[in-house]
């Protein structure tokens, strides 16, 4: 039999303190999903500094000299570029941890635990972006 | 009866198309990140490493069919999170081909992008 889940207006954020954890996983999957959109437009046109570059001649490209590794190594000499990787490595594990617990659900497996399971998508997504600072941030100093 | 709260239109299959690029890109995405920051580090890129990478057939096409599945999802998830916040009429048709041009141009960049770095379609 289905059952209905009453989730009230969810776009009036002023009562955010009586959001349930299925609101929170909600919001944050369109959240996480609003900045990966915006980031992966970002990274195309960032490595688009690849067409030039593949242009420039053998000598150049063999020193690293060219215009996308000089890109790349630009940005990541910046210690606030390394900051935002670690902030887009959290965002990119919960949308996929939380996305796979969206799978389940619609496949019909754990609507029932589905709060615990988004808790344990927050959890995880906070160890596995701790366990990856040192590497994120690995040249930086 | 269940409400309806799905922002997907009724009886279409974008939904469905969805879910099947989520489930190939949570593999994908997850490998992407993997490879790039773990195996190889972001600050050792230089061209002719990413090179060496994308004149590989099977890198190139991994690649290509990632830039297609994220642009799919990433631009439908955008339109329907819209739809779901009451976009409808002729705003909806103007997001939805805004929508579609930018994603043709982020495919053409990326395609253009990968065909840059492999000196073309690699054949093996």
């Amino acid at each position: 039999m289905s059952q209905s889940y009453n989730r009230g207006t969810i776009e009036s954020f002023g009562r955010w303190r009586e959001f349930s954890a299925g609101m929170w996983a909600w919001i944050f999957h369109k959240f996480t999903g609003w900045v990966l959109v915006g980031y992966l437009f970002t990274h195309i046109a960032v490595l688009s500094t690849a067409i030039p570059a593949a242009s420039a001649d053998p000598a150049t490209l063999a020193a690293g000299g060219d215009i996308y590794t000089n890109t790349i190594v630009t940005l990541e000499s910046l210690l606030l570029v390394r900051i935002l990787e670690v902030g887009l490595l959290a965002v990119a594990v919960f949308h996929i941890l939380n996305g796979l617990r969206l799978l389940l659900v619609d496949l019909g497996v754990g609507l029932e635990s589905q709060d615990k399971s988004f808790y344990a998508s927050v959890i995880l997504t906070g160890a596995i972006t701790v366990a990856s600072v040192p590497t994120f941030v690995a040249g930086a100093f | 009866m269940a409400e309806r709260y799905s922002s997907f239109t009724k009886g279409g299959r974008l939904w469905l198309w969805q879910r099947i690029t989520a489930a190939f890109l949570v593999v994908v995405l997850a490998f992407h990140f993997f490879l790039l920051h773990f195996v190889y580090h972001a600050d050792e890129v230089t061209f002719a490493l990413s090179q060496s990478r994308m004149e590989t057939l099977t890198y190139y096409s991994l690649m290509i069919l990632f830039l297609f599945t994220a642009t799919f999802h990433g631009v439908n998830g955008v339109y329907n999170a819209l739809i779901n916040q009451g976009l409808t009429g002729t705003k909806r048709q103007v997001v939805k081909w805004t929508l579609v041009a930018a994603s043709v141009v982020l495919l053409v960049q990326g395609v253009r992008t990968a065909n840059a770095w492999a000196g073309g379609v690699p054949l093996l």
